[in-house]
């Protein structure tokens, strides 16, 4: 039986482009990251709001960067499959432009999901077990895919405009950090906060997600996260139509 | 030779502007039958690669349309790309070893797994790959890489492929085996439309052949009509009874220089002189008269008919006007 064409694509997708230097570069900065910063950081931080220790605080923040994450992959993927024209090439065999499409997003969800899963063994030893119900789990899982979207979509959309792999990944890597830096992925936003961090920090969408998923692991979700994850999905159906829009205009020919 | 009339692409003043009034191709008229090689042939920019794309469906016609299979090219969907198979001008690979490329791209198109396994083997083999199966795509010298393009392509079925200059960098061994596997590949059913510098390859290969210039097809025939209408310098080999001597030469070359006829002396060797001749009977007649006239017996004379590659020149390297048809029968 042949399996469904994103289906194939998915796999495609995986088996192309996962190798063990990629998990290690983008899985386990991450981990390394919850552990070291983690539990240096528990030395100078007595307790951060709700979530107590400050490793309690770090490991959502880092369960919400994994839509980054997986963002990256995709974006990488679809870049290199137009720098080495495979674009082109599965474009001229049985697939539609939008199952390629709903292949690299579902690759990022997926992707997210797995890093999100690796997180939380990696914070099951400093953090314990969070204790969350179903509903808490599922709209863990529903940020992250809309957060997965919104920023998988944005990468498309920007690396199929782009010709030049020295400009797409010099953006892809400043937006990168600048998300995750100026976000509450790290740090609390408190009234002591300067009023333009502020402001930039509550302009990005990672923000909104971290304290999402930071709200279910505390068990404090309430009627401002269903506003954030409003926007979100707002935001995820803009940046998704960008990134069809992109693939409609898609010009082939070699890029660099 | 005839084989099938089925009509499977059909071009109907088919044209591309990638900007308003910047035709990359335009007014191509052309049917292709089942099981037919057709070469497209031109410089480089006449639109050879424009039109693979566009009749592959990745261009949308600005100008006209098409068929493809029957359907109009702009309503082309996954059932009319699932018969075909495209052989990119660019390189496309994926980031894993050369045979793991081969299966994954099977596995793609839906090829079973125990046939993708025994046709990898296959290809791997026909593309002299085997050795070089761990190592990855980019690590492959340029006709290694080429080949593998090939090879990849051929591990799915189809019924009409394209290949874009597919023997570039490759060496004559390796061009003459993949030739000669595409040729048999045709007798089987499969059409093949592929472009091409190297004429001799088009030339051997190919049922007919459109030669392209700025983008607008000047002509489409079969090998030997395109030879017989456009070629116009023949090689003309004359052998004598005994080798010229140097006094007897330069007469002979002056006479055929006075004759303000389109000759040129391409070697001597010995008793023999290899001509390029415009008009190769009139110099036939010449040597004939001088040779009689001093007693010098002819041994052989040998006229062979134009290249390809002359008639070629002189069709792209003239200003000409709109198409000129050729019978162009088909296969």
């Amino acid at each position: 039986m042949t399996l469904p064409p994103v289906v194939r694509l998915v796999v495609r997708n995986f088996r192309a482009s996962i190798d063990p230097i990629t998990l290690l570069v983008m899985f386990g900065q991450p981990a390394f990251l919850i552990v070291i910063l983690g539990t240096m950081f528990n030395q100078l931080i007595p307790s951060v709001g709700a979530s107590g220790s400050y490793v309690a605080f770090l490991v959502p923040g880092m369960i919400a960067s994994q839509m980054i994450t997986g963002a990256v992959l995709a974006g990488r993927i679809f870049w290199l499959d137009r720098r080495w024209s495979m674009v082109e090439q599965i474009f001229s065999g049985p697939f539609r432009r939008a199952e390629y499409l709903a292949a690299l997003l579902l690759t990022t969800l997926l992707f997210a999901l797995v890093g999100v899963g690796i997180m939380a063994l990696v914070a099951l030893p400093l953090a314990g077990l969070p204790r969350i119900s179903g509903v808490e789990l599922g709209i863990i899982l529903a940020t992250i895919a809309l957060g997965a979207t919104f920023f998988g979509g944005l990468l498309i959309a920007i690396g199929g405009r782009i010709r030049s792999a020295n400009l797409y990944f010099t953006i892809q890597s400043l937006l990168q950090y600048f998300l995750i830096f100026i976000s509450t992925v790290y740090y609390p936003v408190t009234a002591k906060t300067p009023l333009v961090l502020r402001a930039v920090v509550y302009a990005n969408p990672l923000t909104y997600a971290a304290n999402t998923v930071r709200d279910a692991f505390t068990h404090t979700f309430g009627p401002g996260d269903l506003t954030a994850g409003s926007v979100l999905a707002a935001l995820a159906a803009v940046t998704f139509c960008l990134a069809i829009l992109s693939f409609r205009r898609l010009e082939f020919g070699p890029v660099q | 030779m005839a084989r099938d009339r089925t009509v499977i692409v059909q071009a109907s003043n088919l044209g591309f502007a990638y900007r308003p009034g910047q035709f990359a191709v335009r007014g191509l008229n052309f049917e292709l039958y089942r099981g037919e090689v057709f070469g497209l042939l031109g410089r480089n920019g006449a639109g050879k690669t424009t039109t693979v794309r566009l009749l592959t469906t990745l261009l949308p016609p600005t100008e006209g349309g098409g068929t493809l299979f029957g359907k109009a090219l702009a309503s082309c969907g996954r059932a009319e790309r699932a018969r075909l198979g495209v052989v990119l001008q660019s390189e496309s690979l994926d980031f894993v070893s050369v045979e793991e490329n081969l299966r994954l791209y099977a596995f793609l198109w839906g090829v079973p797994r125990e046939v993708a396994k025994s046709r990898s083997e296959e290809m791997l083999e026909l593309f002299e790959l085997g050795p070089m199966r761990a190592r990855k795509p980019w690590a492959l010298s340029g006709g290694e890489r080429r080949r593998f393009q090939v090879a990849r392509e051929l591990m799915h079925d189809m019924e009409l492929l394209f290949l874009d200059e597919p023997t570039v960098g490759l060496d004559a061994l390796t061009r003459s085996r993949i030739l000669d596997y595409l040729a048999e590949r045709a007798r089987r059913g499969l059409t093949i439309v592929f472009t091409t510098h190297i004429l001799h390859e088009a030339d051997r290969l190919c049922d007919r052949i459109g030669v392209m210039r700025d983008g607008r097809l000047l002509t489409i025939g079969s090998p030997a009509e395109i030879k017989r209408t456009y070629g116009r310098l023949r090689s003309v080999e004359v052998g004598f009874e005994r080798e010229l001597a140097e006094p007897e030469a330069s007469e002979l070359g002056a006479l055929l220089a006075r004759e303000g006829e389109e000759y040129s002396l391409l070697e001597r060797r010995g008793d023999l002189l290899l001509f390029r001749a415009g008009n190769a009977e009139s110099l036939v007649a010449e040597v004939v008269r001088w040779s009689a006239g001093r007693g010098i017996e002819l041994e052989r004379i040998a006229v062979s008919e134009a290249t390809l590659e002359d008639a070629f020149v002189h069709l792209v390297s003239e200003a000409r006007g709109p198409t000129v048809p050729l019978a162009g029968e088909g296969p």
